[in-house]
């Protein structure tokens, strides 16, 4: 009875927020929304399959590129359509990387994805007459059947919508089998396949599920930034997502929200101190890895359970 | 093309120096250190800095060189000491996060900008046999073979070098032998910050010096793994090759493709051979 007024308060906000506060706001709050997807999918991955990512602004800036490409060359594909077209194609890639990466593990895995990062960045630079290189890509607005959205609280509720459906499957996938697969490989790949866990089969399905949630968000960020160049996506942008997920919570879906809330928050107030930005990311990484290793999540549960 | 060649061995002794710091660290520690690249820039502005103020190269280089031992007695004892406990993968993200510290701590100290480092040797092209190369990629190369056959000598002949190759082994039957392994790791952190800081001094007056030369440790880290993650052999040879290839790819293949090199040898080697040139495959226990 608590949960279902929790959540509908929870729906309350959403719906109510982006009139009451001014647009700037609103527009953080669509970043953070973005962001707290790319967690969950890095989460996915890293927090509860143990498998370590130096890449995910890659598969952010494939998704994000085909939403924008879709959206120029097709205009009157929904929305919808192109986030999921976003979504499978960067799927595609992650199934591509996974395979061969399905050897690797720990140090070997990190290395991989981060040269996959840099592979991305280099071929958004090479392939200048699809992505326009380092020139960038201006957006249009995706439009809902026929209707544009263009002001910023129609993409506040396009992307808060797909956040709840990215949300809802998530808390549920990491339920069932396959969820406890991949608790099972973060454990000990070993004793995972001793238990009769196909390790190399979950682990590509993490790899391609991962990619999948980075895609759409990828595609969701394209329409709220509306303007892409590859140096939006370097191996920095890489370690927002990680402080994200290591803040927030390993394992955890509502701790990658709060993570993702928290880096898109000191990101923005930081923007005028470029130089002391990474100087406290950095600092914050190593304080929460000493002293709250589990994140934000475990030190609320904890306090739950006291 | 024998020119190319030298220069790509100069390179690739940097990164062998580079791969082998972080070697020496992970044979002690059994974790990998991704603040190595900065460790190396940070002790490369120290020595620029006391030029600066008007003393001579050789000081300035002496002062790199305990620099970072000091900054690698300092991060090993503040910082990783704690995390003694911690899995190689949360080592991983702390080590991340200071080399996140001292990129925008060296930005702050000396700003972004490049800057010009002094050179040792002259410009004139010295005549080797039939070629003519370039003084400084002798030096680079000389200096790092004597770098090299000094480690070895240090790790072969002292007592020290035998704790340092005894706790590589075995940690439980090293500190049973009477060996202090807290002061091993310790002193592996130092010794590799030294080797780093003279891959500093040596690169940093033929690129420019500027806080984004970390960022070699990535190269470094190919190296290492080229060569077989663990073997000082390997990150020696595993790091000349990486030079030689990156100097003779873009005379047969579009020059563009100079800075993907790197990435394509780790993709390679990775997909035909993850264990390295000349590693060996790690058993593993649950």
């Amino acid at each position: 009875m608590r949960r279902t007024g929790l959540v509908g308060l929870v729906a309350l906000v959403t719906i109510v927020w982006p009139f009451v506060v001014p647009p700037y706001v609103v527009f953080l709050t669509t970043l953070m929304l973005v962001n707290g997807i790319v967690a969950i999918g890095l989460n996915l991955l890293t927090g509860y399959t143990n498998q370590l990512s130096f890449g995910h602004a890659g598969f952010v800036a494939i998704g994000a590129y085909t939403g924008a490409l879709v959206t120029i060359h097709a205009p009157a594909l929904p929305v919808p359509f192109t986030l999921l077209l976003a979504g499978l194609v960067t799927a595609l890639v992650g199934l591509a990387l996974g395979i061969p990466c399905l050897r690797l593990e720990g140090l070997y895995l990190a290395m991989a994805t981060l040269a996959f990062g840099f592979v991305v960045l280099e071929a958004i630079l090479n392939l200048d007459w699809l992505t326009r290189g380092a020139d960038g890509l201006r957006v249009p607005p995706p439009s809902l059947v026929t209707i544009p959205l263009t002001s910023e609280i129609a993409r506040y509720f396009l992307v808060a919508a797909v956040t709840v459906v990215m949300v809802a499957a998530a808390t549920s996938l990491v339920r069932t089998r396959t969820g406890r697969a991949f608790l099972a490989i973060r454990e000990s790949e070993i004793a995972a396949q001793a238990s009769g866990v196909d390790v190399a089969r979950y682990k590509t399905v993490a790899f391609v599920v991962s990619a999948f949630y980075t895609g759409v968000a990828g595609g969701l960020f394209a329409f709220v930034v509306g303007f892409l160049s590859p140096d939006g996506f370097d191996v920095f942008v890489s370690v927002d997502y990680l402080v994200m997920v290591i803040v927030g919570g390993l394992a955890s879906v509502p701790g990658s929200l709060v993570g993702a809330a928290v880096v898109t928050l000191l990101n923005d107030w930081l923007a005028r101190f470029q130089n002391y930005r990474p100087l406290i990311f950095g600092g914050v990484l190593v304080a929460v890895m000493l002293f709250m290793p589990g994140g934000i999540a475990s030190a609320a549960a904890a306090r739950r359970r006291r | 093309m024998l020119h190319v060649l030298v220069s790509g061995l100069a390179t690739g002794s940097i990164y062998a120096l580079v791969a082998l710091s972080l070697v020496i660290v992970y044979n002690a520690t059994r974790t990998v250190n991704f603040a190595q690249g900065e460790m190396f820039m940070v002790s490369t502005f120290v020595a620029w800095s006391v030029v600066r103020a008007g003393a001579p190269l050789g000081v300035a280089v002496v002062a790199a060189l305990v620099g970072a031992a000091a900054l690698g007695f300092v991060i090993e004892r503040l910082v990783i000491r704690r995390a003694i406990a911690a899995t190689h993968w949360d080592v991983l993200i702390i080590t991340l996060g200071v080399s996140l510290v001292l990129k925008a701590g060296a930005g702050i100290a000396w700003t972004n900008d490049e800057f010009p480092f002094p050179s040792y040797f002259g410009d004139r092209p010295i005549a080797v046999g039939p070629v003519r190369v370039a003084p400084v990629s002798l030096g680079i190369v000389g200096a790092s073979i004597v770098l090299m056959g000094a480690l070895y000598a240090l790790l072969r002949f002292t007592r020290f070098g035998r704790a340092m190759r005894a706790v590589a082994q075995n940690q439980t039957a090293a500190s049973l032998m009477g060996i202090s392994v807290p002061r091993v790791f310790s002193a592996a952190w130092m010794l590799a910050a030294v080797v780093g800081a003279v891959a500093g001094v040596l690169i940093a007056p033929v690129v420019f010096l500027s806080t984004k030369m970390g960022l070699i440790v990535i190269n470094g880290f190919i190296a290492a793994v080229l060569g077989g993650f663990g073997s000082m052999p390997g990150a020696i040879l595993g790091g000349m090759l990486l030079g030689v290839l990156e100097n003779l790819a873009p005379l047969y293949l579009p020059t563009s493709i100079r800075y993907s090199v790197p990435f394509l040898v780790l993709i390679a080697i990775l997909v035909l051979r993850p264990s390295g040139l000349v590693g060996r495959v790690e058993r593993r226990k649950v």
